[in-house]
């Protein structure tokens, strides 16, 4: 028998043990980029600034995250002075520590989020929720008018306050509290541009800016 | 990175590259039993497809062997072998800072040259009119159109025409730019009753001879007295509040009864944002610019 034929013949005849090494081989890579930052995730805090979202920002938040916004908009400035120029400071991870699901991506068929607050107002905001084509005549953006006529269901947010304290946002007891009388009869309107109006705009008062 | 995972990461890259370069090393020497036919035996389709021995082709190991100097290259250049930062220091946000730098030092003489000009030149300058339109399409045409015609339905005013709001000098565009601006009127539909909402909105068409009913603009025009606080006795407006001129056919919230009535019942809220956090002075200079040159191209052809 030739020369070191031996070992190969042992892979390459038997399909499993060739399934096995290839299956091993594949994963160092995985185990290598993955894991660390996996686990090293846990461990950032959140940044100056980034506090947990209030009841009605994170009501915004769930809808944006229901009517599927982030399929068309990131929320992430990458560290190119293409985006920076035109969307402000590059984020980092300790931005969004409080967001989950993160927005984070680089497919965009509208413009990034990440730091879209205060840049217009609030009117602009909902007459653009509404009818995007009666601000930007070329906007390929759907209409969300319905956002307008349903109420944020109160309980449903201070559920997911308490579920979110669970998984360690540091809610006190008295934002808990607090949530009913700061939804009273708030849109989920008000609440998407409540979210819209908060993004990038860290230790901004509760209410919409400007 | 912790010195665990960067040890982690170490270990798996050097068992990896460990065990590639053995294969590639050592499956080259090993000798394949090879039949009379020069084939190994092995056999597909009853015969008909034979696995042949050949030496591998000396480019497809050339290829190899590089991917092998390249990557070890680049660990040592670059971040990525643990917590090892590589020689040359790359980081990304070195690199953002670097190509922010190198853009500055390409715009510099630009700017340098628009500090030069006066605003009438600037308006006339071919590559701050360029400048100036896409700062405009980026920042401000959401509200005030590509066109800076305006938009009735949230109050944002016509930019290109010769009726500024909150003042037309360059001071004041500059403020309402960097600062923002806030247009309130106070809702009067619930003071003022139905039918003398409808007198003051016949008054306020009169002003400018807009269509309207004579006789019920003569019955508002006492009523009027509390708008002219803010707008004017004859309606001519006043920049230092905001507050627009009514006596002429320029309509920042739209034109006619229907249009002034609801004003005057809900009152206005417009807000323009600051812009101070994105646009620096230079920048609305040059916006500034690019407005008058289309005010003025407008104005020549109307």
């Amino acid at each position: 028998m030739a020369r070191g034929y031996k070992y190969f013949e042992a892979i390459e005849k038997h399909a499993g043990k060739l399934g096995i090494f290839t299956a091993i081989m594949v994963s160092l890579g995985g185990l290598a980029e993955i894991t660390p930052l996996f686990v090293e995730a846990h461990s950032i805090t959140a940044s100056d600034g980034t506090k947990p979202y209030d009841a009605l920002r994170l009501a915004g938040k769930d809808i944006y995250v229901r009517e599927g916004c982030y399929t068309c908009h990131t929320q992430m400035i990458r560290s190119l002075r293409a985006e920076t120029q035109r969307y402000g400071a590059y984020s980092i991870a300790s931005e969004s520590v409080y967001d989950r699901p993160h927005q984070w991506g680089s497919k965009r068929t509208g413009p990034d989020l990440a730091r879209v607050g205060g840049k217009y107002s609030d009117e602009w905001q909902r007459l653009h929720l509404t009818d995007p084509r009666a601000v930007v005549a070329a906007s390929n953006m759907p209409a969300y008018p319905w956002l307008a006529e349903t109420k944020v269901d109160s309980d449903d947010i201070v559920a997911r306050m308490r579920t979110l304290r669970r998984l360690g946002d540091p809610y006190t007891d008295a934002d808990i509290a607090g949530a009913p009388a700061a939804l009273e009869g708030k849109t989920e309107m008000d609440a998407l541009v409540a979210y819209l109006q908060g993004l990038g705009v860290h230790a901004a008062p509760a209410e919409g800016t400007p | 990175m912790s010195t665990f995972w960067s040890m982690w990461v170490m270990f798996l890259v050097l068992l990896n590259a460990g065990i590639t370069a053995f294969l590639f090393v050592w499956a080259q020497k090993v000798d394949i039993p090879v039949q009379e036919d020069g084939t190994t035996g092995h056999v597909w389709a009853h015969g008909v497809l034979r696995e042949g021995v050949r030496r591998l082709p000396r480019i497809w190991v050339a290829a190899s062997a590089s991917f092998f100097i390249w990557g070890v290259g680049y660990l040592l250049l670059f971040p990525g072998f643990g917590g090892f930062k590589g020689l040359l220091g790359w980081t990304s946000h070195g690199q953002h800072a670097l190509a922010v730098a190198v853009n500055d030092a390409n715009i510099a003489e630009t700017t340098a040259r628009f500090a030069q000009l006066t605003p009438e030149q600037l308006a006339q300058d071919p590559e701050a009119r360029h400048i100036g339109e896409r700062l405009f399409v980026d920042n401000c045409a959401a509200c005030h159109q590509r066109n800076a015609h305006g938009n009735p339905l949230l109050g944002a005013p016509n930019l290109v025409d010769a009726d500024w709001t909150w003042g037309g000098d360059d001071a004041s565009i500059t403020q309402s730019i960097l600062e923002g601006r806030q247009g309130i009127m106070p809702p009067l539909g619930d003071a003022l009753g139905v039918d003398k909402v409808t007198d003051v909105a016949n008054f306020v068409l009169s002003l400018s001879g807009a269509p309207h009913d004579a006789a019920k603009a003569a019955a508002g025009a006492p009523e009027f007295a509390v708008c002219a606080a803010c707008h004017g006795p004859a309606g001519e407006g006043n920049p230092a509040l905001g507050a627009p001129k009514l006596a002429d056919s320029i309509w920042t919230w739209g034109g006619g009864l229907a249009a002034v009535e609801q004003r005057i019942n809900d009152g206005t809220h417009g807000v323009m944002p600051a812009w101070k956090s994105r646009l620096g002075a230079d920048d609305a200079r040059v916006i500034i610019a690019w407005l008058r040159s289309q005010a003025r191209d407008r104005i020549a052809q109307p």
